[in-house]
């Protein structure tokens, strides 16, 4: 949220947010569905030029089955790692832009009537770097390595729960990865290769599949005698239109990637391979990364970023440099839990949502250029996104509502309450000293509990005795659907265990809710899963299983050099590589 | 002398020792959680327990000692799980004789991380380091030259002044306005000084500069008090009154009684220096060893901390060795024992 | 010769400090007997010094007053006041000089539109509360041990000297750094409450842990040369007791050295809990220091170039003030320090 200001959490909170899948939201924020918010047009390019990628957060890895923030999970899609299927390029429409399309499969997969087992047939002409096809032994090693959690590491990891493999005795799949090949034999019976034509079977239902292989990278292809385990972390080996430069990449500066020769354009119609190099200069501070934007000095013509301007450097943006700004809605959304071992009493709950003041949160974050306020937990740009009218006016902030709900609530007041929240930036500090100011005039009294999210923050909120009230959660989903906003934060089967609530931090569990959940999941027309999904909201509402806050915004400056510069859905509202250019291709 | 020499060598051996238990204890024994950034910001309990076992953090700290040690002395392979290495030979990173451990968060050797971050940082505090000797000697002896006039209290107040100003606050002051506002230098950035001297020069200026003005200021009040008590001593006099020109006094007699202790003070400077100005690195973005170990600290990479706080701190143990050698050469008054 | 590195950038010997280099050229020099009136006769004569007392009290009684003016209400370093902000411009203050008026004459703070004056006294109360403890605890663990060790001899001195190698080859602004995690959580655990209180006492803490051995040293070399003197072998005949000679007939001698220490330990500290905070550790917002403040400022240096440049000379001017007074105090003490 905001700037990192304070260094030491710096990357960790980046971390915490960083991780999504989805498109860029509306604009609007009116509840009318998702569309797309930018302008933005891909119109003819010339090929060539340099460009330039200036980051805060550096990659935690080139390794696609390690690979786990939103904007790296673009890139890598879009310069090196082609997959089954993809997001189109140069869409910011939100859900034509997050449609599968076929990348490497000659279609967007097929599936059994209950989705529970999905093929894909392979095209004939993509080649890795060394001009070697890929094949469907590269599609199956890939996911295998997955379940190597010794050595694959940060990745989505919890795929393996879905792929049909018997569980040992510690509920783990006894698939051990390719490395030590322990249990070999069930995963050759959950994937199979059947000529070009790879197989998944899963457990249960699975209709979004192909969304969750556009979205990460946990699904694409990766050569085994390319393998070194931990030690390719940050190795590239591609099959895209790039390839990392002989230099290879520096794990604190960033590197290189030049065209590769083995990829064919003609073949493959979702990258446009523009530019003729690609530089990442990373683990820059960000004010300096739009300090130098502004400025459009050299190599910075060419250079965009995928940090946001802070609220500090608002006054810059006018004139020419507004022209190259864009500020639209993140896939990111902000909310709050009450937790429910602590706050039995429903009034008191409902006074906390009233109170909340989300016009104040969202100033102190900077105003609507950094965050507009939000009224569901659900991203307005994922489809099926509904305004939760339960939550009453976009600002919040109803002290004298609050008030009399807490005068029924019988309650001796001041109502004492502990806010748990991780500490990232000044912003992130100035915004819950807000909320702090409205719910103290309400009656609370809140003590803020700003922790390290790169630690203390997940041990006290997910420890089922914490003496948290209330806790802030942040989420972007894996993949455009409410099925994978809703049960991973409020299904207590799959998170509530004796020593942990995994992510449902207001350790909520309600059979009903679950039951709902289950039918939701089920549904495979989406139009009704949808309506279903709307309906849960809607019964987590009503319980104040939570409450919403705010949508992150981007506001992203870019050099003057570039052309096609283009926020794309399918690239979480990062640069979409596959279309930007240099103006007269740099010459 | 030479057994003066080989008793401080092994104390400093000895040294080392505790302090390697003395670290591994008060991080390995004292950390929670170091396993969550491994593991990803959507980790669940299962997983950070795998997360755990893989980074070896499950074992009692005795024991990652007694392998830190061993690897160390004897080399060490890596990854640590032995049924993993046989089985997937291509994974294993060899660590030799002298191995500080493996850091996860990289993956890579520690010792191959310092030694790529090291030349940055030494360029880094050479660079600062003729700056605020030559600054410091130069604005020093020109304060006592001129006691008590204008010229004097502006020197010394300046450099106060320079000093108490925090380092990051001066560096993003430069690097703010001197290089992105004004473009007066490029953008600082460090490039190979076998590649290109003139580059390597002009990318380090700012935070040279920058990391010299902390210690400016000492060393000019130190040359200036240490020109006034020499000025002072019997012998110049004497030279004076035997009719020597100030500027032979000056050059010759006290100019060599100021710059001994100078040099053996600043050379204690400049070895903590070696190891990485964590600031003045973070303002910059200089991945130096400075900037490495903060990453290591924002990742809870802990055998990344451990090999460079025991590199950093045999850093000062062999330059305090060495000063005190030095002084003993210098100073037959001084007894070694 | 009298700046402590105190911008957290030097590792390993703290040298700035004569008696010790004396101590390394074998010559100890102790003027512990001068009177004190003689002393404040020389300090009053210093111009300089006389101004540096004058702002480091004035200093002093604002970080006395302001936890008072605080809770009278003349100073609120907490409450928002968006209103006074400019929604449009990423809330940015409405008017001159970033909101600046008879209420708030330096100006709110953009973004929740908190008195930066406010903000500031009561931060540097904080700032000088955490200097100021650690600084004592500093003094007394350095001298509690220099004592011990330059008066026992023997195995506690080489002991102590272990000890004091040891401290000093730990990379201290890493230790500083990192060692943040694991002993905040520890406290937490052992009831220390989260938040301000607990990242306060982890700067007073690790800053006093990496802090005394200059001072164990060098009140060592004072105890070795005194224990020499004739009052204190008197005491021994006389049948004192070794706790007595300690504290009856070593400590009043090693005040003069103690003070000038102390003065020049102050302002180290203040500087380092500003750069600690930059690098993330210490207190965090909203709960004001002036390294956080400073933090928050850092990003308006084009926009706001008065709110990014106040905390910062607010550091300096602490800094400034009681290096010279420091100075001063010593050149009083011991007329002989060439200045």
């Amino acid at each position: 949220m905001g700037t990192n200001r304070k260094r030491l959490v710096a990357a960790a909170a980046s971390m915490v947010v960083a991780v999504s899948l989805a498109g860029c939201g509306g604009d609007s924020g009116d509840g009318s569905g998702p569309k797309g918010q930018t302008d933005q047009e891909v119109t003819e390019a010339t090929k060539g030029g340099a460009v330039f990628s200036l980051e805060t957060a550096v990659t935690q890895a080139w390794d696609p089955q390690r690979t786990y923030t939103g904007r790296d999970l673009s890139n890598q899609s879009r310069l090196v790692y082609r997959s089954l299927v993809d997001f189109p390029k140069g869409v910011t429409d939100n859900i034509e832009g997050q449609t599968p399309i076929p990348d490497l499969a000659t279609d967007t997969g097929q599936s059994n009537e209950d989705a529970t087992e999905w093929s894909f047939t392979l095209k004939d002409g993509p080649k890795w770097q060394d001009g070697k096809p890929v094949t469907c032994e590269d599609l199956k090693y890939g996911v295998s390595r997955t379940f190597a959690t010794d050595v694959i590491t940060g990745g989505p990891n919890y795929i393996i729960g879905y792929l049909d493999v018997p569980q040992d005795a510690d509920g783990q799949p006894v698939y051990k990865g390719p490395y030590t090949g322990e249990g070999q034999d069930a995963f050759d019976q959950a994937v199979t290769c059947d000529g070009n034509t790879i197989t998944y079977r899963f457990k249960k239902p699975w209709p979004d599949f192909p969304y969750a292989v556009a979205a990460l990278r946990s699904f694409d292809p990766y050569r085994a005698d390319q393998d070194k385990g931990d030690k390719s972390k940050l190795s590239v080996f591609s099959n895209g239109p790039y390839m990392l430069d002989e230099k290879g990449w520096n794990e604190d500066s960033g590197g290189t990637f030049v065209r590769n020769p083995e990829w064919d354009a003609s073949e493959d119609t979702n990258r446009d391979a523009n530019f003729d190099t690609i530089t990442f200069e990373i683990g820059i501070e960000t004010e300096v990364i739009i300090d130098r934007l502004i400025a459009d000095e050299g190599n910075d013509k060419f250079a965009f970023t995928s940090r946001s301007v802070t609220p500090a450097q608002y006054p810059q943006i006018t004139g020419d440099v507004e022209a190259r700004a864009v500020n639209f809605e993140s896939p990111f959304s902000n909310y709050l839990v009450p937790n429910f071992n602590r706050l039995t009493n429903l009034k008191v709950r409902q006074a906390l949502a009233a109170a909340t003041n989300r016009a104040a949160y969202v100033g102190a974050l900077g105003g609507d250029k950094a965050s507009a306020p939000s009224l569901s937990i659900v991203n307005p740009s994922t489809p099926g996104y509904v305004a939760n009218p339960n939550f009453g006016k976009a600002e919040g902030g109803d002290v004298e509502g609050a008030k009399a709900l807490l005068e029924e609530s019988g309650e001796t007041l001041p109502y004492p309450i502990k806010l748990t929240y991780p500490i990232g930036s000044d912003a992130t500090d100035k915004a819950f000293a807000a909320l702090k100011a409205t719910y103290d005039e309400a009656g609370f009294d809140v003590t803020l509990d700003g922790l390290d999210p790169s630690g203390p923050y997940y041990e006290q909120i997910q420890k089922p005795g914490s003496d948290s009230d209330l806790i802030w959660g942040g989420w972007g989903s894996d993949w455009p659907s409410v099925s994978t906003v809703i049960p991973p934060l409020f299904d207590s089967r799959v998170n509530i265990t004796k020593a942990s609530n995994g992510q449902d931090y207001g350790n909520y569990a309600s059979d009903e809710v679950n039951a709902a959940i289950d039918a939701a999941a089920a549904e495979t027309d989406i139009d009704k899963a949808n309506e279903m999904w709307s309906e849960v909201d809607n019964m987590l509402a009503e319980d104040v299983a939570y409450i919403p806050l705010d949508t992150t915004k981007f506001y992203f400056l870019h050099g003057s050099g570039l052309e096609n510069y283009v926020n794309s859905a399918g690239t979480n509202g990062y640069t979409d590589l596959g279309v930007l250019s240099v103006v007269d291709g740099g010459k | 002398m030479f057994a003066y020499t080989i008793r401080r060598v092994i104390s400093g051996i000895l040294l080392l020792v505790v302090m390697s238990v003395v670290t591994f204890y008060l991080f390995y024994a004292s950390s929670s959680t170091p396993e969550r950034f491994a593991c990803g910001p959507k980790c669940t309990p299962t997983q950070l327990d795998t997360t755990k076992r893989a980074l070896g953090y499950d074992e009692p700290t005795i024991v990652q000692w007694g392998k830190f040690a061993k690897g160390f002395v004897a080399g060490r392979e890596f990854p640590d799980d032995e049924k993993l290495r046989k089985a997937a030979p291509e994974q294993v990173v060899e660590c030799p004789r002298g191995c500080l451990g493996y850091s996860y968060g990289y993956s890579k050797p520690v010792n191959t991380l310092i030694k790529d971050k090291l030349p940055i940082s030494v360029s880094l505090a050479i660079s600062a380091f003729v700056i605020w000797i030559a600054g410091g000697v130069l604005l020093g002896i020109t304060a006592a030259l001129f006691k008590g006039r204008l010229i004097d209290k502006a020197i010394v107040g300046l450099s106060l002044l320079a000093f108490a100003f925090p380092t990051f606050f001066i560096g993003l002051l430069l690097l703010k306005f001197v290089a992105i506002r004004w473009g007066i230098v490029e953008l600082p950035k460090y490039s190979d000084f076998t590649d290109n001297p003139f580059l390597w020069v002009s990318g380090l200026i700012l935070p040279a500069i920058t990391l010299a003005l902390v210690y400016m200021a000492g060393y000019i009040r130190m040359t200036r008090a240490f020109v006034l008590e020499t000025m002072s001593e019997d012998y110049i006099r004497t030279a004076r009154a035997k009719g020597l020109t100030r500027r032979v006094v000056i050059g010759k007699h006290t100019l060599r009684a100021v710059l001994t202790p100078l040099v053996t003070l600043s050379g204690l400077d400049l070895a903590g220096l070696l190891g990485g100005a964590i600031i003045t690195e973070t303002v910059f973005n200089f991945n130096g060893v400075g900037k490495l170990s903060f990453t290591a600290v924002q990742r809870y990479d802990l055998p990344l901390i451990v090999g460079i706080v025991l590199l950093l701190a045999s850093f000062v143990i062999v330059a305090n060795i060495v000063v005190d050698l030095l002084y003993a050469v210098i100073d037959p008054r001084v007894r070694l024992g | 010769m009298t700046l402590t590195a105190s911008n957290l950038e030097s590792h390993g010997d703290d040298h700035f400090v004569d008696a010790e280099e004396d101590e390394r050229s074998g010559k100890v020099d102790v003027e512990g007997r001068s009177p004190l009136r003689l002393a404040w006769a020389r300090f009053r004569k210093d111009k300089l010094s006389m101004a540096a007392l004058v702002v480091t009290t004035l200093f002093a009684l604002m970080a006395i007053s302001s936890p008072i003016l605080k809770r009278l209400g003349v100073i609120d370093p907490y409450t928002p006041h968006q209103d006074l902000l400019d929604y449009a411009t990423g809330n940015y203050p409405k008017g001159f000089g970033g909101g600046m008026s008879w209420s708030h004459p330096l100006g709110v703070e953009p973004g929740l539109g908190r008195d930066v004056l406010s903000r500031l006294m009561y931060g540097a109360t904080l700032s000088l509360t955490i200097a100021l403890s650690a600084a004592l605890i500093t003094v007394a663990i350095g001298t509690i041990l220099g004592i011990i060790a330059g008066f026992t001899g023997g195995i506690v001195d080489s002991a102590v000297g272990r000890l004091i190698d040891l401290t000093l080859s730990f990379p201290a602004t890493l230790m500083l750094l990192a060692l943040s995690g694991v002993v905040v959580d520890r406290m937490t655990d052992l009831g220390v409450p989260a938040g301000a209180t607990v990242n306060g006492l982890y700067i007073v803490i690790v800053l006093s842990a990496f802090g005394w051995p200059p001072i164990a040293r060098l009140i060592r070399g004072q105890v070795l040369s005194i224990r020499e003197r004739e009052f204190v072998d008197a005491a021994i005949l006389m049948g004192a007791s070794r706790r007595r000679i300690y504290f009856k007939e070593i400590l009043p001698n090693l005040w003069a050295p103690l003070l000038v220490y102390f003065t020049l330990l102050m302002p180290a500290y203040v500087s380092a809990e500003a750069a600690l905070s930059y690098l993330g550790v210490g207190i965090k917002n909203p709960t004001p220091t002036l390294g956080n403040v400073l933090g928050g400022a850092l990003e308006y240096a084009y926009t706001d170039f008065f709110f990014f440049f106040v905390p910062a000379a607010v550091i300096a001017a602490i800094v400034i003030s009681f290096n010279l007074l420091g100075d001063g105090a010593r050149d009083a003490l011991d007329p002989k320090a060439g200045r």
